[in-house]
């Protein structure tokens, strides 16, 4: 049962996994082509370390090959049950590392580099180096929280779902990690090309 | 606060730019696709019909036997009808002569039951 790629590109992801598990062998790589990028660039943010992100993420897409024959249509979004798998992911992987004592703010992530000049886009480096280095700050569930709400813009309730606690507790969280986030940040705005006339009064 | 709020926000959204994998991790990620994917059996047309004939010989163990059996009814046949000299003789020697018993009686005569009369 083969559909023609052009075809497949307009059908949604569910069922993309269930003609992966009928034997289409387009299904894998629209798949990854679908969520691949989006779950490695979640991860990379949760873990700060480009090598473990891509481990989250393909282990995260190994999980999804192997449940295909087993997945219903109808109960959740293979997004967000991919979101939810990676979130388990990257808190084992941080425990862990917690256990080992060795958070580095060194390892964070290699930023793909903006279009702008080399001066710009330094500068727009070392915002997102430092970004990353305030959500690393950041405890993990308030991490997870803002970075689904503010970076993969995904709503309060597909977020509650993601990470399997009630909107309200979304709410707190994301509220406390962007106040958090804005405090880690303060002291580094003209460091970080921001001019310190702009604030309000 | 409002412009460093503002300055946040711009920063998150300056960071939703998706990270591109890289070919290597494409490469095992569908490589794990291939040895995941159940394997799916091709259907295949079934064979042509070969007829009611073809299944009855079927029934016999095929036409070879078929054959053998019209072999052996027609000799039957012919052995009844012609009945040849030599085999009439092969069966008078096996029957031990040509006296054929026609009539036996395998209860008494019913004048025994009046005997007393």
């Amino acid at each position: 049962m083969n559909m023609a790629r052009d075809t497949l590109a307009e059908v949604s992801d569910e069922a993309l996994v269930v003609l992966y598990a009928n034997g289409d062998p387009d299904a894998a790589r629209l798949l990854m082509q679908r969520l691949l990028p989006r779950v490695l660039s979640y991860a990379t943010r949760m873990v700060s370390d480009r090598a473990e992100a891509e481990d989250v993420a393909q282990e995260s897409m190994l999980r999804l090959w192997k449940i295909a024959p087993e997945w219903r249509q109808g109960e959740a979004k293979v997004s967000t049950w991919l979101y939810r798998v990676a979130t388990n992911l990257c808190t084992d992987r941080l425990r862990a590392r917690q256990r080992r004592r060795a958070v580095a703010l060194e390892d964070a992530p290699e930023m793909p580099d903006g279009a702008a000049s080399a001066v710009a886009g330094l500068i727009a480096r070392q915002r997102l180096d430092a970004l990353q280095a305030a959500l690393d700050s950041l405890p993990d569930r308030q991490r997870q929280a803002v970075v689904l709400r503010h970076i993969e813009g995904w709503g309060n309730p597909e977020i509650a779902q993601v990470m399997e606690i009630g909107v309200e507790a979304v709410e707190s969280l994301t509220a406390r990690g962007k106040r958090a986030l804005a405090a880690a940040l303060s002291g580094q705005r003209a460091a970080l090309g921001y001019d310190e006339e702009d604030e309000a009064p | 606060m409002n412009g460093q709020g503002n300055d946040l926000d711009l920063l998150l959204a300056g960071a939703r730019d998706e990270i591109q994998p890289s070919a290597a991790l494409m490469e095992r990620v569908l490589a794990d696709a291939a040895a995941l994917q159940p394997r799916v059996m091709p259907v295949r047309a079934a064979p042509p019909s070969r007829g009611w004939l073809a299944g009855l010989f079927d029934v016999f163990g095929g036409s070879g036997a078929v054959a053998g059996m019209s072999a052996v009814t027609a000799a039957g046949l012919f052995l009844g009808f012609v009945q040849p000299t030599s085999l009439s003789s092969l069966t008078e020697a096996l029957q031990g002569g040509t006296e054929v018993v026609e009539n036996m009686e395998l209860l008494p005569a019913d004048g025994l039951l009046w005997a007393g009369e």
